[in-house]
């Protein structure tokens, strides 16, 4: 992939890290902004610990070419604050790569590197300290041997970081440009002249991009499909969907309310929900486990409510700060009684956008919880997609009555049994629309009734909404080749890596096909027909228990057909991992 | 018209405080004129979590412990509404307490009706929170009044017994009055004897001391009336009346809703929001 020689680089990995709170995350946001104007795709992730500041904390970037969903296998360039970077990050390290170490602390230890990296050892935080009077500039310091090692010119570096600091006082400004030109000076006395560095980049078309996580991208198609009310608790990796709706919702007449808990936050989702508002939660797993009443209340009370779960490690605490897809069993079983449901998973911002605007939608016609699983991968990295389509938000008003609607009619039940199993709905306020909703069995009028009969045909009636919703329920992303044996089949985060191995695989002579579902639950029949239509379909999941095949074999999707590829250490899968598991797999038959 | 709901009968027994709760309550919604489809009853579990079943109002069932919060959630999305929570002392004080610390804390305007009886009644004769010591002495009770008196931003805090009739009609009118008027958060705990597991109607009628009755009692001082309070208290007695009402910004002021603009009612489309929606990815660009 790499030209170094030919001084073209097209998929240029980066891995800033040091201590939290050392800036890390500000280099990965320069670089992107100067590779983002080039014209590069970007996809960026960080690493680090469930604490303010401190520990060992990266922020990782991926320019590229053609577009990535994943950080590649390895590491360019490594900016290395502290030597614990260099032993968390050394075996990823490409064979020709450079670290741009801090020495202040000592010398870098080459033993953890491959033998051909080349090492710039620059004491950043002594000269920052020294002739700036501050360590946090040391940060573009680094920027600015950062980008002669790229080859990038010292002109559009430091325009750059104008860009980025215009809103700040001038003597900060100036104090970063400074330290950039300092990094220049060292970089030239290593013999990286402007413009011509130890790699170059490759030219590159620009398009019109978002660079955007999960996470906010989501945020947005609840907002875009006429979500105006949120409730929720704070709990990583799930925080920045309240945090970006709480700056944005009340310009729009909605609100986010910050609640006590997770069972005061669904409960307020649910009373917004009743009175008519579009409403959702968000929450990783150990706030899901406790919203399971009220997620049972909305399935049972016919309640429209979208729960946003962005998985991380668990059990229990877990891993906070780790991506996981362990509460598949939770999301699709969880919460007492038979209740109807719809599970999404978004893979990438554009699905998170759109999927989030489908469940909003989903919720409104179906009257039951809609869940859009993520996990922390697609929750927190950031990519560059297209714009953002308005156009293909449609709100549905679901079986909502007006005023004049209900006028109309002779009489109103609240749970009118009806062919759809949805019944027509009308909310508090509404003139002669008065009803009862409730969680226990009711009958039609909604009084609570335990009588047989009604209690089979009102279980059935909540059941049919969902068999009869099929054609309303996304569709997953399938490609490759249809005549592969082999299929690879994944969800949320083994988006890209999947994508990527895909490619590869078919290279060296394996063709494969790949299934991303985007509706988990109910399982489509497109899922298990695509299991069925290979001769072995490794599924791809970051748990344990392998939870997604076993929901396919209770799906219909043949065991035998079926062969785990299991992960539970935290960490994403690189695409030549996941290409070696395939291959092992294959070698094994 | 088109026919809606036929109202139970209460599934109370005969006796049971909550049919005085329920008489207190229709009178007043009567006496205000407020129209049953700008009513929103959500009651909790328990016997008292049955009354907007009677009411013929706009009415929910809750999960147990969680009136308030879908109260409040309920109120956000739709202030036009007059929201009323209800429950018992079980769902209110035991699986439900944090709620009502941070209802105080916040001041939405809803009115909160807890029928406390001392004791869990439709499971049959558990000791609640409240419950005193000839019920169960093993653990001191709590007084709900006396907590929303140590939280600055109460705003209406009341005590009614379903003995005293009149006193506890006006009660009811004043609070929804507070809550109609947007103040805030109207708090209005009955004492309502459960006939059957904890007949406690005559214990009570020796105990309560109207404060409404006491020219002395400034309702309006807040460290005055909690003084007062916790000194009836300490000699045993069940302080009834209008206890505290002061001012102090409600939740939706605080939250910048537009009551005549409820988000409950507004067209979902993105269509008419469309530039100021595009706006908000500006910044994404690259």
């Amino acid at each position: 992939m790499k030209h170094p020689t030919e001084g073209a680089l097209d998929d240029v990995n980066v891995m800033v890290a040091g201590q939290g709170g050392d800036g890390s995350l500000t280099i990965i946001t320069l670089l992107g902004n100067l590779l983002g104007a080039r014209g590069f795709h970007l996809y960026t992730s960080r690493n680090v610990a469930s604490r303010i500041k401190g520990a060992h904390a990266a922020g990782m970037l991926r320019g590229s070419v053609v577009p990535r969903g994943c950080i590649g296998d390895h590491l360019d360039i490594l900016i290395a604050f502290d030597s614990e970077a260099i032993e968390v990050a050394g075996e990823r390290l490409a064979p020709n790569a450079v670290v741009i170490f801090d020495s202040s602390l000592g010398e870098a230890d080459r033993s953890r590197m491959p033998p051909g990296v080349r090492v710039i050892g620059i004491p950043f935080g002594r000269l920052a300290v020294r002739d700036l009077r501050r360590d946090l500039f040391k940060n573009s310091l680094s920027f600015g041997v950062l980008t002669r090692v790229l080859g990038i010119g010292d002109d559009e570096a430091v325009g750059c970081l104008e860009q980025r600091f215009r809103s700040a006082p001038a003597a900060m400004r100036e104090a970063n440009i400074l330290a950039a030109r300092m990094g220049f000076d060292y970089a030239e006395s290593q013999g990286l002249r402007p413009g011509h560095g130890h790699w170059q980049l490759a030219p590159v078309t620009h398009d019109r991009r978002l660079l955007i996580s999960g996470n906010e991208a989501l945020a947005f198609g609840f907002l875009a499909a006429g979500g105006r009310f949120f409730a929720g608790y704070p709990i990583t990796p799930a925080t920045d969907v309240m945090e970006w709706l709480s700056e944005r919702l009340p310009a729009f007449g909605g609100a986010v309310i910050q609640a006590e808990d997770e069972l005061a936050a669904i409960n307020m989702a649910l009373g917004a929900a009743l009175a008519g508002a579009r409403a959702m939660t968000a929450t990783s797993g150990p706030g899901l486990a406790l919203m399971m009443e009220g997620i049972s209340q909305s399935g049972s009370a016919e309640i429209p409510l979208v729960i946003v779960d962005c998985q991380r490690a668990g059990p229990s605490t877990g891993m906070p700060t780790k991506p996981e897809q362990s509460d598949i069993g939770m999301i699709v079983y969880g919460g007492n009684g038979d209740l109807p449901r719809v599970v999404l998973a978004p893979g990438d911002p554009v699905d998170c956008f759109e999927l989030s605007a489908t469940a909003v939608n989903l919720a409104q016609r179906l009257q039951c919880p809609v869940f859009l699983m993520l996990d922390q991968s697609v929750a927190q990295d950031s990519a560059t997609v297209p714009p953002f389509d308005l156009d293909r938000i449609k709100t549905d008003p679901g079986k909502r009555l007006s005023a004049d609607e209900l006028a109309g009619m002779a009489e109103y039940r609240r749970y009118l049994i009806t062919d759809d199993g949805i019944s027509p709905w009308a909310v508090p306020g509404t003139p002669g629309g008065m009803n009862l909703v409730t969680g226990n069995e009711r009958d039609e009028w909604g009084h609570v009734t335990t009588k047989p009969d009604i209690r089979t045909r009102m279980t059935e009636k909540r059941m049919r909404k969902i068999a009869l919703a099929t054609d309303l329920l996304p569709s997953g992303r399938r490609w490759g080749d249809p005549h592969a044996r082999i299929g690879l089949l994944g969800v949320g985060m083994q988006l890209g890596v999947m994508r990527e191995a895909a490619e590869r695989l078919s290279r060296a002579g394996h063709a494969v096909e790949c299934l991303q579902p985007r509706t988990i639950w109910p399982v489509p029949a497109e899922t298990v027909d695509f299991i069925r239509s290979h001769e072995r379909t490794y599924v791809i999941e970051h748990n344990a228990g392998a939870q997604l095949a076993h929901l396919l074999r209770g799906a219909g999707a043949p065991p035998e057909k079926m062969r785990s590829i299991l992960r539970y250490d935290g960490r994403p899968f690189r695409p030549v991992e996941l290409v070696n598991a395939v291959l092992d797999g294959e070698s094994a038959q | 018209m088109t026919k809606t709901f036929t109202p139970r009968q209460p599934i109370w027994c005969a006796g049971c405080g909550h049919f005085g709760v329920q008489a207190a309550l229709v009178d007043a919604l009567r006496a205000l004129e407020i129209p049953p489809h700008e009513t929103l009853i959500i009651a909790g579990i328990g016997c008292s979590g049955t009354i907007q079943n009677n009411i013929g109002a706009y009415g929910y069932h809750a999960i147990h412990g969680r009136v308030l919060p879908t109260a409040i959630g309920a109120v956000v999305a739709n202030p036009g509404l007059t929201v009323i929570a209800s429950g018992g002392d079980g769902d209110g004080y035991a699986i439900g307490l944090g709620h009502l610390i941070h209802t105080f804390r916040r001041n939405p305007s809803l009115l909160y009706v807890v029928m406390n009886n001392g004791i869990y009644g439709l499971t049959k004769g558990q000791p609640s929170p409240t419950s005193e010591p000839e019920v169960d002495s093993s653990e001191q009770p709590l007084d709900a009044v006396h907590l929303g008196l140590t939280i600055p931003s109460s705003t209406f805090i009341a005590r009614g017994f379903v003995g005293k009739p009149v006193q506890l009609g006006r009660l009811m009118r004043e609070a929804l009055v507070h809550v109609r008027e947007r103040r805030g958060f109207a708090f209005l705990e009955v004492m309502s004897p459960c006939v059957t597991y904890n007949d406690s109607y005559s214990r009570w009628d020796s105990l309560v001391i109207d404060l409404d009755e006491d020219t002395t009692h400034d309702a309006s001082d807040w460290i005055g009336s909690a003084a007062r309070y916790a000194r009836l208290i300490a000699d045993g007695r069940i302080p009834t009346g209008l206890i505290y009402r002061g001012t102090a910004r409600t939740y939706e002021a605080a939250l910048g809703l537009d009551p005549r603009k409820p988000m409950a009612l507004q067209d979902p489309a993105p269509g008419p929001r469309r530039r100021e929606l595009e706006a908000l990815l500006e910044p994404y660009y690259r």
